[in-house]
């Protein structure tokens, strides 16, 4: 099979912000967080930590009662964005003239089903109860939302779910890439969802020290990448969908092209558990761009993984600086996470999608909070406020994973 | 009789919160799969009964086709556990 041009044809959000893409795009050029406090009710000790939500989200409104009813809120979230971007894509939900038989899915969602897991074991270690729900390995397992997406919009190819940690939604995006581009289907619906809002992952993240602090005054600028006084990422729940089609499809029937994806590098650092590790960064970006054809002074805009940590910020930094070279310090950098906050296995998506509707609107998002950029992350052209009437061709995003797995996507502005 | 009601009234409101279904569509004469009742859905209505009235299901029960169906058998195990 030869190389097809692979077109982004629909984009769908469940975001903080709602689910349209202008206003969200707008929010995040002016630089507003979503971050907020979230406070639970919670036994024996509430959760009190920054967090993102996505609080106009009802799922029963969306989905319907009886669909909802199926799905943990990941797969809520994920197949809502699923449907925005298949409406947007100008697609219908009902029957179709063509076949859509060999048309796919590929999700990435990091944690899956966790409230159902957590009710489970709740209802068997607190109450003492030795049967549980029906329905609780179907709300909790990994593919449910890829599953659900392809029930609901009737897509008999692969349905698939990658569960790579922080990478889990870009590598989705990329797999999904080549399938299109080499001529194995015309359509992959693609993206990532996730809602980690759950009392033991959030407690499990805590331990793991790389949860930034704070409270109901300082929550909004809790997430500081690339500064001085960082202390860590923030989680947050959402989902985002993309229509990945091969181009001529895509013209024939006359869809709007939001823009083409023209690469996608992976690679794995192979050397610790956690700790990231330049050398792997380095692999990915290189591949990205072998694969997308594209020299280092041909991109405008990096969406960086940026989530604040002390020990990963200035890797990819780092990273940045030896693939770019003397470029490195002119090229456009913002790391978006500091105001959408981390949404683990779904981030790659939702940054994909901010880095489209760059390339889309000649606009870059700045890394929100950047005031005093720490020694170690200086090099590359910190986008600190938002930036309007930019000459963008071409763009990253990247998205580095505990585990060591890399991944970066290419994308290109319709000329 | 007093028995039926208070089935019919557990398995409307469950067929209610869960599938959205209004009270007034959930008749005895009605199929269950018409009302969008699967298998899995079927169980978890099943369960809450269970704890409901604290009686026990056995695992191979005749799954039932109508709602009266299912509120007889609902009848039939308090009757007997209840």
């Amino acid at each position: 099979m030869g190389k097809c041009r692979v077109a982004v044809t629909g984009l769908g959000l469940v975001s903080p912000y709602g689910g349209d893409l202008a206003d969200f795009f707008l929010r995040l050029l002016n630089g507003e967080s979503a971050i907020r406090f979230l406070q639970t009710n919670d036994i024996p000790v509430p959760l009190a930590v920054p967090f993102v939500s996505c609080p106009e989200f009802d799922a029963d409104a969306v989905l319907g009662r009886a669909l909802a009813g199926t799905m943990d809120r990941f797969a809520q979230l994920g197949t809502s964005a699923a449907f925005g971007a298949w409406q947007d894509a100008g697609f219908s939900r009902g029957s179709s003239e063509e076949s859509r038989e060999d048309w796919g899915v590929s999700w990435g969602t990091a944690m899956g089903g966790t409230f159902a897991v957590e009710k489970a074991y709740r209802e068997l270690w607190q109450k003492g109860r030795e049967r549980i729900s029906p329905m609780s390995v179907v709300l909790a397992m990994g593919n449910a939302a890829s599953a659900h997406i392809s029930i609901q919009l009737g897509l008999g190819g692969i349905s698939t779910n990658h569960s790579v940690a922080c990478a889990s939604a870009a590598i989705a995006i990329g797999e999904a890439f080549r399938r299109v581009r080499s001529g194995e289907t015309p359509v992959m619906l693609t993206g990532g969802s996730e809602a980690p809002q759950s009392y033991g992952v959030v407690r499990a993240w805590e331990s793991l020290r790389v949860v930034a602090g704070g409270d109901e005054n300082s929550s909004s600028c809790a997430c500081r990448p690339f500064n001085a006084d960082r202390s860590g990422l923030v989680l947050g729940e959402g989902g985002s969908a993309l229509v990945l089609e091969d181009w001529d499809h895509a013209v024939a029937r006359g869809a709007r092209i939001h823009c083409e994806m023209v690469g996608y590098g992976t690679s794995c650092d192979h050397s610790h558990i956690v700790r990231p590790e330049m050398g792997g960064q380095v692999r990915a970006l290189k591949a990205a761009l072998v694969d997308a054809s594209l020299a280092t002074d041909e991109i405008d805009y990096i969406n960086a993984h940026g989530t604040a940590t002390i020990e990963g910020d200035p890797i990819e930094i780092a990273a940045l600086r030896s693939v770019f070279g003397e470029r490195a310090a002119r090229l456009p950098v913002s790391a978006t996470k500091s105001m959408h906050g981390h949404q683990l296995g779904a981030a790659g998506a939702i940054e994909a999608i901010v880095t489209i509707l760059a390339l889309r609107e000649k606009a870059i998002p700045p890394t929100a909070n950047l005031e005093n950029i720490d020694p170690a992350c200086k090099g590359v052209g910190h986008v600190t406020t938002g930036r309007h009437n930019q000459r963008l061709t071409s763009a990253l995003s990247n998205s580095f994973a505990f585990g060591g797995s890399n991944a970066v996507l290419a994308f290109r502005a319709v000329a | 009789m007093v028995f039926i009601m208070k089935s019919l009234t557990v398995i409307r409101e469950f067929l209610d919160s869960r599938l959205g279904i209004g009270p007034e569509k959930v008749l005895p004469e009605a199929l269950l799969a018409d009302l969008g009742v699967d298998s899995l859905t079927l169980v978890e209505l099943m369960f809450e009964f269970e704890d409901r009235f604290n009686v026990t299901l056995g695992k191979d029960f005749a799954g039932p086709t109508t709602v009266g169906d299912l509120a007889s058998l609902m009848d039939r195990l308090r009757g007997e556990q209840g």
